[in-house]
């Protein structure tokens, strides 16, 4: 998987913290997968613990957009 | 209590809840294409609206345009025409018809024409000719150069004014002068002085593609000619023409013609797709409940000048039925004729792969049967989008997103906040009292009230049961969790002893009738029969009844409300649309849960009838009119004296039943309610309550979260210096954003989403 495109990206630039960890998110690769697709995504991810963070914004606007679209696929 | 299972993506196997042939036959009792009266009178088939309105609004070079259409000589056309269309115009039922054929005099006088086209089209390759003088050959030729076929006209005048004064005597000198200048305009060549005689013909005849001639004529030449008066066509001779009378007699004719040369000059049958020719009976419906009967703009010997040609051009209604799209919000918002909505729906339940774009409309509608009820022919779009939905549920390509919210409230009403009891005393009853989901999520008290009215007046024992009723199952297509809901209702009701159901709610009761409950009466007629409750009061000031969509067809129900009303001294104003035209509050159908937009349009559509406060017979639409903010009663509450106050959020719906199932178990059945105490404090900011109702999350929901972050410690300290924690229940992932407050936690926002998301590797 070499040409993976990344549908969205967000780079948490050190300011989130996993609060189990103590230590700062970074910019980690996760996958959003809903109805049998997938998409590869960038987000705030615990190096520690793995922990993946979907913020507000990303929830209710492109998240929520591609769901609406793939339920009427 | 479980989730639902989501739809699966990769079935590819096809259902048809709904015939093509019954699809088919539905959207042919739309009318909203039919032509209008006036309109399908035309055997040109003018449109007679658009060129009404373009005279009115004084546009007349446009009037002259689209009667040009038909009228290659309007003022040939207008001196004669016998105008069907006048003895359809429905104006003349009432009072008079718009007199049609003095507008299009008017018009073909004042109407400046537009540039000659004609010299610099492109012509077609076949050549014709139209041999003899006459209305029909005059028309004829008309026709013909405006299909741009090169076209030569034979006559034995000798020139263009000889002609046309030997087609059209009746023109008066002025109207004469304008239709010479048209016809010289045109691009039809001339040859004159001819003999018009047998020899004559076989002269010419092998030097034209296409021959045609006028009646006249061809009777000279072809005295034993018969001529198919459908084609205008004499088979045997190969040449076009026929027999017409009249004025319009003649354009017709020469539409006709025009239409076989067309069929001839392609080397094509002139019988096969010819379309629909000729006048037609128009089907459709006019409401002319508003319009004035009122008498034509007096026409002058002369004929109308342009004002008065305006005036009475403006009188037309503009004929056209749009009777649900007036009265439906739904239809409305998304701006088409049932006929054409219903058949998109349709080809969208018949979609294997690809989007299935009619999904979101499909699920707007709130199934209320308000479209049948207003229009004229009996258009059932709910049956359309109902079985549409049941389609996509068997073919396992409906979402379960829209309507999950709505189908877990079900199950969390049938299981969590069920109850099923006897009245204490009684092992068997003879009565049940059902008083439906919504009732008691939203009005509690009145709930109690009711059922310790109806146990102290009724004899025989009454039975309650707190539930829904299954409407939600059956609206969102979803016939197995219907049945089941059904099913347990008749096993409650076969342990209570068959009672009879007394429902608080003409939609449970319909939909128990539905589904096998052998007797059902509504609460209404019983306090009918007892006679009014202590504290049952009136509304002060004058209210207005909303019909609810579960009575639509039940004139027993909407009369026996009406009289409860009166009973009570509730003064009713007058709305339009009640009864069985009452438009829904936008809960029906869960048009509530699947799409907000439109039922917020439904709710407004309900309102916009009165101003006054509204009374109500369904607890959804007592609830939702209270949310737009209006004052807003259900019977019952007038009837118990009870308030149920300003409507509750979703958590506090779910809580109302939960409190009501443990109040009564404790007053009434002396049982001991089981009561999740949670031993930590949890808070809500207003915010945080306001978002989670909009974004239909729970409080059960945030304690899921809160319990799992509890127990893992797993969260994230955002940016703001906020922790945000997350679980997923069911099919969706909750995240909720707090901070920590002295023994326990302050909620400041949530949301969800229904994707799941995981970490990847590489
Ligand atoms: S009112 Fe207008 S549209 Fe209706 S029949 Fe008369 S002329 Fe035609
Ligand atoms: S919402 Fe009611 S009136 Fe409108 S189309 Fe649906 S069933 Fe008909
Ligand atoms: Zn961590």
């Amino acid at each position: 998987m070499a040409i993976e495109k990344n549908y969205y990206t967000i780079d948490p630039e050190g300011k989130i913290r996993c609060f189990k960890c103590k230590v700062p998110l970074i910019k980690g690769k996760a996958k959003f997968m809903y109805l049998d697709n997938g998409f590869p995504v960038e987000l705030p991810v615990c190096p520690v613990c793995g922990y993946v963070y979907v913020p507000e914004e990303l929830a209710l606007g492109k998240v929520a957009s591609v769901e609406r679209a793939l339920e009427d696929k | 209590m479980g989730t639902i299972k989501e739809r699966g993506s990769t079935h590819v196997y096809k259902v048809n809840k709904i015939s093509k042939e019954e699809m088919e036959s539905m959207v042919a009792r739309c009318v909203y294409e039919e032509p209008p009266f006036c309109s399908a009178a035309c055997p040109l088939k003018l449109d007679v609206l658009a060129f009404l309105e373009a005279a009115a609004a004084g546009s007349f070079k446009k009037a002259l345009q689209l009667y040009e259409k038909i009228a290659p000589f309007p003022l040939i056309l207008s001196a004669g025409c016998e105008a069907p269309c006048e003895a359809k115009c429905r104006l003349s039922e009432i009072g008079e018809g718009v007199l049609i054929s003095e507008v299009e005099r008017a018009v073909s006088r004042f109407g400046e024409q537009s540039k000659l086209g004609g010299v610099f089209r492109s012509k077609k390759r076949k050549s014709t000719a139209v041999l003899g003088s006459g209305l029909f050959a005059l028309m004829l030729a008309g026709e013909l150069e405006k299909k741009a076929y090169p076209i030569k006209v034979f006559c034995e005048q000798d020139s263009c004014e000889s002609y046309l004064r030997a087609c059209a005597p009746f023109l008066d000198e002025e109207s004469f002068a304008v239709e010479l200048k048209r016809l010289r305009g045109k691009d039809i060549q001339f040859e004159f002085n001819c003999r018009m005689d047998a020899a004559f013909y076989d002269d010419i005849k092998g030097s034209f593609d296409v021959l045609c001639a006028s009646d006249e004529l061809r009777r000279s030449l072809f005295p034993e000619a018969e001529p198919n008066q459908e084609l205008m066509f004499c088979e045997e001779q190969g040449l076009v023409s026929g027999r017409t009378e009249g004025v319009l007699g003649a354009a017709f004719g020469a539409k006709k013609a025009a239409l076989t040369v067309d069929r001839l000059a392609q080397g094509l049958d002139p019988r096969n797709t010819r379309g629909q020719e000729g006048s037609v009976e128009s089907r459709l419906y006019t409401d002319l409940s508003e319009a004035a009967a009122l008498k034509r703009v007096p026409c002058p010997e002369e004929g109308y000048s342009r004002e008065q040609a305006m005036e009475e051009a403006g009188r037309c209604i503009s004929c056209h039925c749009e009777e649900c799209l007036k009265s439906c919000a739904y239809l409305k918002h998304y701006k088409k004729h049932p006929g054409l909505l219903a058949r998109e729906i349709y080809n969208n339940t018949q979609i294997i792969m690809g989007d299935h774009q009619l999904n979101k409309p499909m699920n707007a509608c709130s199934l209320c049967g308000q479209c049948t009820a207003v229009c004229p022919n009996d258009f059932d779009m709910a049956r359309v989008c109902l079985l549409a939905r049941k389609n996509m549920v068997s073919t396992d390509k409906m979402p379960l997103a829209p309507h999950e919210f709505a189908l877990m409230d079900m199950f969390f009403s049938n299981i969590d906040a069920f109850l099923s009891r006897p009245q204490p005393g009684f092992e068997k009853c003879k009565y049940v009292f059902f008083p439906g989901c919504q009732a008691a999520a939203i009005a509690p008290e009145t709930v109690k009230a009711a059922y310790r009215d109806l146990t102290e007046r009724l004899e025989g024992g009454v039975a309650l049961i707190l539930g829904c009723c299954g409407a939600i199952a059956s609206w969102a297509g979803r016939d197995e969790m219907a049945d089941q809901t059904h099913e347990q209702l008749d096993r409650e009701l076969a342990r209570l002893g068959d009672p009879i159901v007394i429902a608080g709610c003409p939609s449970c009761a319909k939909e128990l009738r539905e589904n096998g409950a052998k007797d059902v009466r509504g609460i209404w007629d019983v306090l009918l029969e007892l006679g009014l409750p202590e504290g049952a009061h009136a509304l002060e000031r004058p209210a207005a009844l909303h019909d609810s969509c579960g009575a639509r067809g039940d004139e027993k129900t909407q009369a026996a409300i009406r009289e409860l009303a009166s009973r009570l001294g509730c003064e009713l104003v007058d709305t339009p649309y009640s009864g069985d035209r009452s438009p829904c509050c936008g809960y029906g159908g869960l048009t509530a849960y699947a799409n907000r937009e439109v039922a917020g349009e439904m709710t407004e559509k309900c309102l916009e009838r009165s101003d006054a406060p509204y009374i109500s017979y369904c607890m959804a639409c007592r609830d939702r009119f209270a949310r737009q903010g209006r004052e807003s009663r259900h019977i019952l509450e007038l009837c118990y004296g009870t308030d149920a106050g300003s409507p509750p959020d979703i958590s506090e719906k779910r809580k109302n039943r939960l409190a009501l199932k443990n109040e009564l178990l404790q007053e009434i059945w002396l049982e001991d309610a089981m009561e999740d105490k949670l031993d930590y404090k949890l808070l809500f900011t207003d915010e945080a309550r306001e978002l989670m109702d909009d974004r239909m999350i729970l409080v059960e929901d945030v304690i899921a979260v809160m319990e799992d972050f509890r127990e893992s410690g797993e969260a994230i300290e955002d940016d703001d210096g906020l922790l945000v924690a997350r679980r997923r229940v069911g099919n969706a992932t909750f995240w909720v954003k707090f901070s920590l407050e002295d023994g326990g936690y302050l909620i400041r926002r949530a949301w969800s989403h229904r994707m799941k998301v995981v970490k990847r590797e590489g």
